[in-house]
């Protein structure tokens, strides 16, 4: 039986993991709602980010929170250009299954590249307050973690208002809602899913951020993220951005937890049962709402 | 199908040598045709993992073939012949090797095999050398399973098999005083044969010492994020920690193990720490840290202090224990073709088989001998981090400080 | 009229057996032959990825996975089984079949996006029960496969390059059976349009999970045969995403409608990843070639090549002019964009064709 102290030290962990997941997770539902696409580049994005953070930081000295000066607009750019210039240049009926492939290449790209560029080799940037860490009731929690938390707490609330609170919001849940009711209405669709896209890709750059401060980075590290995260957006019910948020935590907090009874190889594969179950019992998802089963 | 496009690849540095090469054979002038093959040079093929998993160490083993190549060709080759490298890269991908051990033996007839690195890549390769009948001799594929797959023209070219990387250790841990000895431990592996080996060679021996295992985790190589394990560590206070580790993870096990300021009296990880970068990367946090090696740059072996100065020169930077794993392969191939007197494909491999089995060699790494199945006869040092520099501490013939136990605070 | 098509068709289909088959006498070396045994596995491997691909439209990237799963499947019966090799290849493509009803029945259930969602955490999630299981897989010190036959390396290949051959034969030949059946026709309606085609009746879940099936049992069999060859399986290589998405790229280059696209495609990218490895071997560039080389497939040449070669063919043949064609939903309805037309019709045009 696990100590108290073990357990709770798991349940922080699991809730510092869960909030990187949630945000990473909530701009994979947000293409997926704009545009019935799986964007399977997304986290090679996210490490793209990180070893930009990781580059400026180890070349000119650049604490990696402020390379997202440079990343997320570079990302929200890059966002856009990829809906406008290549997703809508694939047939509809087919899009679904295309864009899989297509993010699929972009991510091999981005991989190939990474490569190219600064070898397989780990990186990991050495912060001053790398192992640094605070104590909260008898637990410790590294001081890297919490920034990487309070990063996406900040990301996901600032995404939540933009939705519910402004014009380009309620544009953005109309085209996601209804594409043709929402043309009806004047709303410019197209553009409105292009600057959809670039707010997705934005969530990369700042979780690839977040990554770099705590973990080691390398080229092929996305297929490691992609896998837990598309599984999150399943359970959660593909489209629902709160969904993807709950499934994120949860299964975020599953995974810490299992990893003491069952180790870390183990504990991974929570992410795919539970996807397996999901679809087998409920295969619109958890949270999900009508969107979902079709897809 | 692809015929036209199996051109060989000649690495950079072996095109720069064979250019040099035949320049000198230009101006040495002799015109006659090469009728024997005594003027060709002596091709040795070898496939290394210069991209993917294991891209980092397989670069330092290529090194050390380099230096090895340069020094031997000063000194007038082998058999009076030149020696010429033709390294493929297999990606880290066994197809890869395989594929790449096919080619340089059906394609391009080299004379000589050299191993590549990693013992997921050691085994698949040395199947096409057993089946092609070729010598087969390896810097790296140091875990036991690769000895238990009845190859028989296998030799690893380091003193021992991982399973014994921390026999001097175990030895020195059970000999304390019962009061002073360590109670409890924990082990952290990469699912790896060869991190696994050291760090399960040593559980082994504690274990059958009394000392009780409170932790025992495998992780996968890709893994990055280590809180979880380390929680559990921490949590188990045990006075010993083991880490099976390559580089990157056991630096990222530390600084999470920092995090939680979790203090062993004992802390020994395999090969990160006779990393040269391993101390800026764990935030200069290194006391104590052990580490065994088969490699020492001081060592006072004859041969040694030549390929430490030479290889020096030509890289500008001091040879790790991965280039010298590389050279002492180079070492032991060339003591069996200068002793056997050939180096061509066929009949010739069987003899340089016999031969290393029968002989020991003298190697930057000291005396190396083989039992029937290839494995080495020998043990690694131990190596500790002591007021930031790492020094040998065991065993105690070869040591240059003291042993610290329990080791400072990090 | 139509027969000068035809007999070119014919004489191109011999010449390509006769060049497979006569590829071992003519391959200057053992390793040009393994490199031919690894490019026909390869096109066993795609081929038997179109059975989905091809003629329901779901795109799979976890085929990788079942291969692998063939190759540990048959691996283990004889290593550990003690089974004689090759009752040890059919009963593990047996087992993989009979696996992949409940994983089809999960992965079906849902349309497009979630299938390619299950079909990757299908590779992932192998990988780590293989790694973890290693008191029964060996994890990542690998699984030895004994060899089948006592034969000296380059026999070896030379024996499996004709056993990968009389595969993929089989294969292609179910292929064109199911193409040309009643049941094919069905699935080809799932491929244009599945909700009319579940409207008109046709049994759209279980002609999924059937073809599934014989998708999983072929690709096994390529598997399996794969771990007689090689030997050593590591589940690192087994269940690896890369080996998926080079099947996708080969079908889709090739041409998923067409009986030998993904063989072509086995062809031109087997080939061309060696080429990449001799030329480029120690930079990650063949990544970047095969990410650039799907997506320009994906953005202007979804039907593949071998349609673009006869499409150029057909323009010097004029006597062929209404020849029937395949149409897609999706051409049909960018051809009558703006008239109001009767929705069922494209299904309708399907079906009675």
């Amino acid at each position: 039986m696990p100590s108290g102290a073990l357990l709770f030290q798991s349940i922080l962990l699991g809730l510092l993991l869960g909030g990187l997941y949630a945000l990473l997770a909530s701009g994979l539902t947000l293409y997926f709602g704009i545009m019935r696409v799986v964007m399977i580049a997304h986290s090679a994005f996210l490490i793209l980010a990180a070893y930009l953070a990781w580059y400026l930081h180890d070349s000119a000295g650049i604490d990696p929170l402020l390379s997202m000066i440079v990343t997320v607009p570079l990302f929200f750019g890059a966002g856009v250009g990829l809906q406008r210039l290549l997703l809508t240049r694939l047939r509809p009926a087919t899009l679904t299954m295309m864009s899989v492939l297509l993010t699929f290449a972009v991510a091999l790209l981005i991989e190939g590249l990474l490569g190219y560029a600064f070898t397989g080799t780990q990186r990991r940037i050495n912060l001053g307050y790398g192992s640094a860490s605070i104590e909260l009731f008898g637990a410790r929690i590294a001081v890297v973690k919490l920034i990487a938390f309070g990063l996406a707490a900040v990301a996901l609330t600032t995404l939540y208002l933009l939705m519910k609170r402004t014009r380009f919001g309620w544009a953005l849940r109309a085209t996601i809602q209804h594409r043709d009711a929402a043309r009806l209405l004047g709303i410019d669709t197209e553009k409105v899913a292009g600057y959809g896209f670039g707010i997705g890709l934005a969530t990369a750059a700042i979780g690839g951020t977040a990554l770099s401060l705590d973990t080691t980075i390398y080229p092929s590290l996305h297929w490691h993220w992609i896998g837990p995260l598309m599984a999150i957006i399943v359970v959660g019910g593909l489209g629902s951005v709160p969904g993807a948020a709950i499934a994120a935590m949860v299964l975020g907090m599953a995974q810490s937890l299992l990893q003491i009874p069952m180790g870390t190889t183990w504990a991974q594969t929570v992410f795919y049962v539970a996807l397996f179950a999901t679809l087998a019992f409920r295969p619109q998802g958890f949270f999900g709402g009508r969107l979902a089963q079709r897809f | 199908m692809p015929t036209t496009s199996f051109r060989a690849r000649i690495s950079r540095n072996a095109l720069a040598a064979t250019l040099i090469l035949t320049l000198g054979a230009c101006s040495s002038g002799d015109g006659d045709a090469a009728g024997g093959n005594a003027d060709d040079p002596i091709v040795i093929g070898v496939s290394l993992p210069l991209t993917g998993d294991f891209s980092e160490p397989g670069k330092g083993v290529q090194q050390g073939y380099e230096a090895w190549q340069k020094i031997i060709n000063e000194k007038g080759g082998l058999l009076g012949r030149q020696v010429e490298l033709k390294i493929l890269d297999d990606q880290s991908n066994a197809d890869r090797v395989v594929a790449d051990y096919e080619q340089l033996i059906g394609k391009d007839e080299v004379d000589l095999l050299f191993g590549p690195f990693s013992t997921r890549l050691v085994v698949p390769s040395a199947r096409v050398a057993e089946e092609y009948d070729m010598l087969f001799v390896e810097p790296a594929g140091a875990a036991k399973e690769v000895f238990e797959q009845g190859f028989k023209n296998l030799f690893y070219a380091a003193p021992a098999v991982a399973n014994d990387h921390y026999n001097h250790l175990a030895e020195k841990i059970l000999a304390m005083p019962a009061d002073q000895r360590p109670k409890t431990a924990a082990y952290a592996a990469m699912d790896d044969p060869f991190a696994q080996g050291t760090a399960y060679g040593l559980k082994d021996k504690l274990e059958a010492g009394g000392i009780k295992t409170v932790v025992n985790e495998v992780y996968p190589p890709n893994t990055t994020d280590f809180s979880g394990i380390a929680a559990k560590i921490a949590d188990s206070k045990a006075d010993v920690l083991v880490g099976g580790s390559q580089y990157q993870d056991g630096v990222n096990l530390i600084v999470a193990l920092q995090q939680l300021r979790y203090q062993p009296k004992l802390a020994a990880f395999s090969t990160a720490p006779t990393n040269p970068e391993f101390a800026s990367a764990i935030g200069n946090k290194t006391a104590g840290v052990l580490s065994p090696t088969g490699y020492s740059q001081d060592a006072q072996y004859p041969s040694n202090k030549e390929f430490v100065e030479k290889y020096t020169a030509q890289f500008g930077k001091a040879p790790e224990e991965d280039q010298a794993n590389g050279y002492t392969t180079g070492q032991v191939v060339a003591a069996a073709v200068t002793a056997v007197g050939c180096a061509e494909q066929g009949e010739c491999q069987k003899k340089l088989v016999d031969w290393v089995r029968a002989n020991t060699v003298e190697t930057v790494v000291g005396p190396l001998s083989w039992d029937e199945t290839g494995k080495p006869k020998g043990a690694h040092m131990i190596q500790q981090w002591v007021g930031g520099d790492i020094k040998i501490v065991l065993p105690e013939d070869v040591k240059e400080a003291e042993f610290l136990y329990p080791k400072p605070a990090w | 009229m139509l027969n000068a098509s035809r007999y070119l068709k014919i004489g191109a289909v011999v010449l390509l057996a006769v060049a497979i088959l006569a590829f071992p006498s003519l391959a200057p070396n053992p390793y040009i032959l393994s490199a031919g045994v690894l490019v026909l596995n390869y096109a066993v491997l795609s081929t038997s990825w179109n059975f989905v691909g091809g003629f329901t439209g779901y795109i799979s990237l976890g085929h990788g996975a079942l291969a692998g799963l063939g190759a540990y499947g048959t691996g283990l019966l004889v290593a550990k089984g003690g089974l004689p090799p090759f009752l040890a290849l059919f009963a593990g493509a047996a087992l993989v079949a009979a696996l992949a009803v409940p994983i089809g029945f999960a992965a079906l259930r849902v349309r497009g996006a979630s299938f390619v969602i299950v079909s990757i955490a299908l590779v992932l999630i192998l990988l780590l029960v293989f790694q973890s299981s290693a008191s029964v897989t060996g994890g990542s010190r690998g699984l030895v496969v004994p060899r089948p036959f006592d034969l000296t390396r380059p026999e070896h290949h030379r024996v499996f390059y004709y056993l990968f051959a009389g595969l993929l034969a089989v294969a292609l030949l179910a292929w064109w059976l199911i193409d040309r059946s009643r049941f094919g026709l069905g699935l080809k309606s799932i491929r244009e349009d599945e909700d009319k085609a579940e409207a008109l009746g046709t049994a759209t879940f279980s002609y999924k999970l059937i073809v599934f099936v014989v998708s999983a049992g072929f690709t096994a069999l390529a598997g399996g045969l794969y771990a007689l060859w090689f030997g050593d399986l590591d589940p690192v290589f087994q269940f690896s995403i890369l080996t998926g998405s080079y099947l996708v790229l080969m079908a889709l280059l090739g041409g998923v409608r067409q009986l030998f696209g993904p063989v072509a495609g086995a062809i031109i990218v087997g080939t061309a990843l060696e080429y990449f490895k001799v030329e480029y071997g120690d930079t990650p560039l063949h990544l970047v070639a095969t990410g650039l080389l799907l997506g320009l497939v994906v953005l202007f040449m979804p039907d593949g090549i071998l349609p673009a070669i006869g499409d150029l063919l057909k323009r010097f043949d004029r006597t062929q002019k209404s020849s029937i064609r395949e149409v897609t939903a999706a051409e049909l309805r960018e051809q009558r964009r703006g008239e109001q037309d009767d929705p069922n019709r494209t299904a309708m045009t399907e079906a009675g064709r």
